[in-house]
């Protein structure tokens, strides 16, 4: 009798954990979701959905450009398939080390009304030690 | 030229060889099923059974190992001699490498990095088959193991001779490398993936081991007892894999931290997520298996975990290298995602399949409040944690599968998934894993010092526990008023301090047990993760960062301290002792002073510029090392113009315990490898306690 009134302590218990974790995660998605976006995703929405947004592509060769007086960059993103479709991007911060025109990069930040992707993150692949594609 | 052919030729070889052989075994043990204990009922049965399957198995799996361990000296040795018509040392290594890094540009690639792991596998299982363990197995045991491991001998046999095949030649021979990436001439980098994929490696034998066990035990003795020398084989290799693992970890949250120079060590992305999947898996199997092996319950979960401890190692390979999610490293896709994510799926099926289909049951657990319900409360929170990141790792792929199905669901349903494709930033982990870890930190204050029998409040040092609580509350509401406001951090920080405390006043209690190898162990691997959880409720969320950019003789403020820019250096570096290829340097040489003008440190961080990697420069950040606040700094850029340095300067507050509790974390777990358990002590454990 006793040790079944223990399985059922351990049920409740475990029910109870769950509870807690499944808060945790569910106010955690519901106020921490961003959109994960390839550039042509991005331009097909809507500029005030882009609140909130992290961006994957590759940096365009024509137009980088330092921020005068502080650190940062200006430059292009190229969608990764369609290199035509690009967005620009202004980001003020430390730039990373292998960032460079053709470097895969990802961006989080939001679209300011009328003008750039305004990015607080800039965060590159890392290079040489993962190979790009699969070769021939 | 003809050696690579030969190389590549015998990993086919053998693939070939461990799949037959897995097969013949496999027929061995279904034929002999069906005959039942008194003897083969047919001729090929009772051939099979001559065989000596088991021996046959060990020979092969012998082999395996010699294959591997010889393509892995051929590549190694292409490396050394900068024999470039290999395509994969063309493209990591040069000839100004130095030699040390030629050598580890070994596992600096997709495919290298697999033979690697391959290598750590198949040379783990030829250990263990020439140990004397094995030869103290049952023939069923043997057997069984035999088939499990050659298996997977034969998964990694197929990976490397038809997706990542690591001899693929060139039509021609370049005259030099590509080169290999400053970022990884590294020693943190260098260690750390081979840490790592030895640490995965060492997973595998375990499943495979509680696999056979299992089997062996349900098939040949009929619900006898179980085969305690496999048993008490596994913990061991499990706690050697945990601490290498681990240190891998550490090691590449320390390289991400003194070397990428973007401040941080955690950056929450999907290949370093991948590597805490396997880690929480073992760290909760290392503590229900206490429960199995003191009180002999809970033999199924424990199968489970331990086989899912390997289903997690090859999962993280599936994330890493199939290009599934979006991550800042992972591999590009090589067309080998479907078959990782196939073997991995194959092998958690074997593993629910083996551990529900247990005829006996187990016996229940204790009640909730006991050190069994603890103990099982600490896996939870263990897995918990490591189901949370998983679930958000994997939440973009999870949205695009409901995405896909929402015209069959609920229109209520359907409606609330976006049809964008959306993902989790980095502040929903901090969120959703961190107040689990202070609950974790909780619990390592009550747990190890509550008996395993008696009544909710028995407790081995009740004063102790007095004292370290005390010691929680006090501490609580000093860094309350310190200003430590948030609550997860505070509550995390507060446990901890005690929880620290609470480990010192047991050693000083009774400094004999310092002797007890158990005790130690446990204790200083508990010590050095509250000391990591100390240091990251600190240098997470009371991290400061400031950007400044200064002159010559210029001082800049950031969190308390003043920073005077003294001198701007120019200058090159040919290859030093330090093993380092040669590079241009620009270099600031700052003055660190607290706020009073008390003087701090003087530090001078550089930015490097590589002859084979032009127009890319290179941080090396340059801290004043403290266990309080590490003052961290990195040079930007200089402005040749106006003689201006631009720098990013942190105040990483403890985060040197970090680094601190996680090397003791790593080493404390191997005091335990030179304890060999008695004979008796083994079958003492192999039996359910008397009631």
């Amino acid at each position: 009798m006793r040790k079944k009134s223990g399985k059922r302590l351990y049920l409740a218990a475990l029910l109870l954990f769950l509870g807690g974790v499944g808060y945790l995660v569910i106010s955690g998605i519901s106020e921490n979701s961003v959109y994960f976006l390839n550039v042509s995703e991005a331009l097909a929405l809507p500029a005030e959905k882009l609140q909130a947004a992290r961006l994957f592509g590759t940096v365009g060769q024509e137009g980088i450009a330092r921020l005068e007086n502080r650190p940062g960059v200006r430059f292009q993103l190229e969608d990764k398939d369609n290199t035509a479709r690009t967005l620009w991007i202004e980001y003020e911060g430390p730039v990373p080390d292998t960032f460079k025109a053709g470097a895969e990069v990802i961006v989080e930040g939001r679209l300011e009304p009328q003008s750039s992707f305004r990015a607080q993150t800039l965060m590159t692949k890392c290079p040489s030690k993962y190979q790009k594609e699969n070769r021939s | 030229m003809t050696i690579y052919a030969f190389a590549s030729g015998s990993i086919r070889c053998g693939f070939f060889v461990s799949c037959a052989a897995a097969l013949v075994i496999l027929a061995g043990l279904l034929l002999r099923e069906k005959s039942g204990p008194d003897g083969p009922s047919s001729p090929i049965a009772g051939r099979l059974s001559a065989l000596r399957l088991h021996d046959a198995g060990s020979a092969i799996i012998l082999f395996s190992a010699a294959v591997l361990t010889t393509a892995s000296a051929i590549l190694l040795r292409a490396f050394i001699t900068c024999d470039f018509v290999v395509e994969y040392v063309a493209r990591y290594s040069d000839l100004t490498l130095p030699l040390f890094y030629r050598i580890t540009a070994f596992w600096a690639g997709q495919a290298g990095s697999m033979l690697f792991w391959a290598l750590a596998v198949s040379l783990s299982g030829a250990a263990f088959v020439l140990s004397r363990t094995y030869r103290g197995l049952s023939t069923q045991t043997r057997q069984w193991f035999c088939l499990f491991f050659l298996s997977v001998m034969a998964f990694f046999h197929m990976l490397l001779s038809v997706w990542i095949k690591p001899f693929v030649l060139l039509d021609f021979t370049p005259a030099d490398g590509l080169g290999l990436n400053p970022l990884l001439q590294d020693p943190g980098m260098i260690f750390h993936p081979p840490l790592l994929l030895l640490g995965y490696g060492g997973f595998a034998l375990p499943a495979c081991l509680a696999l056979a066990q299992s089997l062996g035990a349900r098939a040949g003795l009929r619900g006898g007892s179980e085969d305690a020398a496999a048993k008490a084989a596994i913990r061991p290799i499990v706690l050697v894999s945990w601490s290498l693992l681990s240190t891998g970890i550490i090691l590449g949250a320390w390289w991400a931290y003194m070397e990428l120079g973007w401040g941080g060590y955690w950056a929450w992305d999907p290949v370093e997520n991948a590597s805490l999947l396997p880690w929480f898996a073992a760290t909760a199997y290392l503590h229900t298996s206490i429960i199995e092996r003191r009180r002999g319950k809970l033999r199924r979960a424990n199968l489970f975990l331990l086989c899912l401890i390997t289903v997690c190692a090859f999962f993280a390979a599936y994330l890493v290298r199939s290009g599934v999610v979006q991550s800042l490293h992972a591999f590009g896709d090589s067309g080998v995602g479907a078959p990782l994510l196939a073997f991995t799926l194959l092998f958690l099926y074997m593993a629910a399949a083996a551990a529900f289909a247990r005829a006996q049951s187990d016996e229940a657990l204790d009640e909730i409040t006991s050190r069994e319900g603890l103990l099982m409360m600490t896996a939870w929170l263990l897995l918990a944690v490591g189901a949370i990141i998983l679930i958000a790792t994997l939440w973009p792929v999870i949205l695009n599968g409901l995405r896909g199905v929402s015209p069959y669901l609920p229109a209520v349903l359907g409606a609330k998934i976006p049809q964008t494709p959306m993902g989790l930033e980095a502040s929903f982990y901090n969120r959703a894993c961190l107040p689990l870890l202070a609950l974790l930190s909780a619990l390592l204050l009550l747990c190890p010092g509550r008996t395993w029998k008696g009544k909710p409040g028995a407790f081995l040092h009740r004063r102790i526990l007095y004292a370290a609580l005390a010691i929680a509350g006090i501490s609580a509401l000093c860094l309350w008023s310190a200003g430590i406001r948030h609550p997860v951090a505070l509550s995390a920080a507060a446990c901890s301090i005690a929880g620290i405390s609470g480990i010192i006043l047991h050693f000083a209690a009774k400094p004999s047990r310092l002797v007890e190898k158990s005790f130690l162990a446990a204790h200083g691997t508990h010590l050095g993760m509250l000391m990591v959880i100390l240091g990251v409720a600190f240098s997470g969320p009371y991290q400061q960062k400031y950007t400044l950019e200064l002159g010559r003789g210029q001082v800049g403020a950031a969190g308390g301290y003043r920073i005077a820019v003294n001198e701007l250096y120019e200058g090159e570096s040919r290859i030093g002792a330090d093993g380092k290829p040669g590079y241009r340097f620009l270099e600031a040489e700052l003055l660190i002073s607290s706020d009073k003008g008390a003087r701090v440190g003087a530090l001078s961080p550089q930015r490097r510029f590589y002859a084979k990697f032009e127009g890319q420069s290179y941080a090396e950040a340059a801290t004043i090392f403290s266990p309080g606040v590490e003052i961290y700094a990195v040079l930007l850029g200089i402005d040749e113009e106006r003689q201006t340095a631009s720098l990013a300067v942190n105040v990483n507050p403890l985060v040197n315990w970090l680094w601190f509790g996680g090397t003791l974390m790593c080493l404390f777990p191997l005091v335990l490898l030179r304890r060999r358990p008695s004979p008796d002590h083994i079958a003492e454990n192999a039996r359910p306690p008397a009631k």
